[in-house]
């Protein structure tokens, strides 16, 4: 009996402990998408006091919305990262899984220094690589260009690290098996090894998705020509630099932009969070 | 119309400082089954990974049928592997994967099918085939690594340990299907193992390998009965041979603790040589109080079933004889032994060959 109850007290526990975690995130989020439908007087005397008029909009309206679209090309920016973040993904696979590959199972002198040196790009924040990386990619010319918003980011060390983990954990007697039933390193490639890392394939494709969708820092700097901006950017900078923001708007394209991700989390939940859990990497 | 011939073989692997195949000199004859043996480490695998394609010789030839092979790819060698651990392709059916090799080799879509059930018919997978490995049993995982080999009908069936991840049970039967399968198709088959009980029941001829180099090899009766050394004779038989140290004197030879055996027919030692006595745990048998020419006391006493096995200690070293159960003693007891000079092989103490 005792024992019973403390362990309905320890689950208890627990759940206040996760539903207090949850409001922490949850709330910024519903005050964002709530105040999206509130004009932009409205959502500053709502502020004080706190009440639930805070979160809940009483007589909600989509001019935000209207404007937002009429106003700014936001669709096309959506389009733009649509275009960058979908191909990041598809050339981030193409390039980590065929050299992650080589590294695991293509013998050659200095394969562990090449591995290394990789790594060690892993190691460096963004932010010191900017300059240089601008410096490169407009030396290519492909500053104001989507190329040059993804190009930098499709070699992830990240990328390699994960997929050779798991190709490393595969049975080097299938690769064996392979060539017995006479097939060679291309062949083997994509009919036995690749099959068998979908979901690390699957994860990696997620994650490159999630930091591309919500990437700022580079494409403000290397996109800034408005046909090319990309979503984050564009939110950014709706309002003219002398203006107040408009707040609603603001929220209006914070939801928007949030959309598509909740939309594909809510699909492939599973491996979201197998994807965090394997990189680390917060939200 | 494929034997197998490897011409002084060598092997190093890169980076390893000994070899690991030394001057390996092997012939398979077309439709024997010849079963590889040796401890662990031995090369048992390197050897059948050479004959493969899997690995590559440092020295010497490989022939298969009348075509020198080695530098060729392993599909160009008319060769089919088993491996250990099955290596069945985890997203493929039964039948995608006995088909794979077919498909590659760009054979026919209604003979690959014929094939694949034909040998699906004899394995009795024809109802799994559709499932993936993963939903299989280890026993029905096995048969399907050897129905991916036995579609591609190859000269030559290569076998890594295929039954070891197997329990006793299922290991003994599918090593009587093995058997069956190889009379049935009479391919040229090279079979590793470790397990000498493979070995004997398996082969029609056995090899024995140590340190990368052929030990001895023969019929399995041939190797039981004339180990050409105390490595063979130990290696071959269960429970092992038991080994006490001897020595010629008068003619005769001394075991040690009063046993005293005439020297096997055909012998002439010379007085004071030092031998290891190799008997047999069979060649004992029990004798009355006056006709035993040894009457140790039994230390531990094991039923088999059939039989049982006695262990004892001659001159402190540790013996066991196998007799029948209802002639066992109990643990503790006196037991009269007799043993036949003919069942007894002789090694010399410092080279271990058979003299
Ligand atoms: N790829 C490799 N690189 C370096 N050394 C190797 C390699 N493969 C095997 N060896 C070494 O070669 C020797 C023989 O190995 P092999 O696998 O042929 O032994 P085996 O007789 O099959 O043993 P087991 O019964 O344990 O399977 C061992 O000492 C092993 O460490
Ligand atoms: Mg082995």
């Amino acid at each position: 009996m005792t024992e019973n109850r403390s362990r309905s007290r320890r689950v208890l526990g627990v759940s206040l402990i996760l539903v207090a975690i949850v409001l922490c995130f949850f709330t910024p989020f519903l005050w964002i998408v709530s105040n999206s439908f509130k004009p932009q007087l409205t959502i500053f005397a709502d502020v004080t006091p706190l009440s639930w008029k805070t979160f809940l909009p009483v007589h909600p309206v989509l001019e935000n919305y209207r404007t937002l679209f009429a106003r700014t090309n936001i669709l096309h920016a959506l389009l733009n990262t649509a275009i960058v973040s979908a191909a990041q993904v598809a050339l981030t696979l193409v390039l980590c899984s065929m050299a992650a590959y080589a590294l695991t199972r293509i013998r050659f002198r200095g394969s562990k220094v090449v591995f290394a040196l990789i790594l060690l790009t892993f190691l460096l924040p963004v932010e010191a690589m900017l300059v240089p990386l601008y410096q490169v990619v407009s030396g290519l010319g492909l500053d104001n260009t989507l190329l040059g918003v993804m190009i930098p980011w499709i070699a992830s060390p990240f990328g390699l690290f994960l997929l050779k983990q798991s190709f490393e954990e595969l049975p080097r007697d299938l690769e064996d098996a392979a060539r017995i039933d006479g097939a060679g390193h291309l062949r083997t490639f994509v009919s036995v090894i690749l099959p068998n890392v979908k979901v690390p394939l699957l994860t990696l494709g997620l994650v490159t998705f999630l930091f591309s969708w919500n990437s700022f820092l580079w494409p403000l700097v290397i996109a800034q020509a408005p046909e090319i901006q990309l979503i984050q950017v564009a939110i950014a900078q709706q309002g003219s630099p002398t203006q107040l923001p408009n707040w609603g708007e603001t929220f209006a394209g914070a939801t928007v932009a949030t959309l598509p991700l909740i939309l594909l989390f809510l699909l492939l939940q599973k491996y979201f969070t197998q994807g965090m859990a394997m990189s680390g990497i917060k939200g | 119309m494929a034997q197998v011939r490897l011409a002084s073989i060598g092997k190093t692997y890169e980076g390893a400082t000994a070899n690991t195949i030394r001057g390996l000199d092997l012939e398979v004859q077309d439709g024997e089954f010849l079963v590889l043996v040796g401890p662990s480490g031995c090369g048992k695998s390197t050897t059948l990974r050479m004959i493969a394609g899997l690995e590559e010789p440092t020295e010497g030839a490989i022939w298969i049928g009348n075509r020198r092979v080695d530098g060729l790819e392993p599909r160009e060698r008319d060769i089919a592997m088993v491996f250990q651990n099955y290596a069945l392709y985890p997203h493929m059916t039964v039948a995608q994967n006995m088909s794979f090799g077919l498909r590659l080799a760009k054979v026919p879509k209604p003979e690959i099918r014929r094939r694949v059930e034909a040998a699906a018919e004899t394995l009795g997978l024809s109802a799994l085939l559709g499932r993936h490995p993963k939903a299989l049993s280890g026993g029905q995982r096995q048969r399907v690594a050897m129905g991916r080999a036995i579609v591609r009908e190859p000269g030559v069936f290569l076998f890594d340990e295929p039954l070891s991840n197997l329990d006793a049970q299922l290991r003994g039967q599918m090593r009587a299907e093995i058997r069956r399968l190889h009379d049935r198709l009479s391919a040229t088959t090279v079979y590793v193992t470790h397990d000498q009980v493979e070995a004997m029941t398996l082969a029609d001829r056995v090899v024995v390998l140590k340190d990368g180099r052929i030990e001895q090899q023969g019929t399995p009766q041939e190797l039981y009965d004339r180990p050409a050394t105390r490595f063979v004779a130990g290696f071959l038989g269960s429970p092992q041979m038991n080994f006490l140290a001897g020595e010629v004197r008068q003619g005769a030879l001394d075991l040690g603790a009063g046993l005293v055996l005439a020297l096997p027919p055909g012998h002439a030692l010379a007085e004071g040589r030092k031998l290891d006595v190799g008997i047999r745990p069979e060649a004992f048998a029990v004798a009355a109080p006056g006709a035993a020419i040894l009457s140790p006391r039994a230390d531990l006493v094991e039923l088999l079933g059939a039989t049982s096995l006695v262990h004892f200690s001659h001159a402190d070293q540790p013996c066991t004889a196998l007799v029948p159960p209802a002639q066992a003693p109990r643990a503790g007891a006196v037991i009269g032994l007799t043993l036949a000079p003919d069942r007894i092989s002789l090694f010399d103490a410092e080279t271990g060959r058979a003299v």
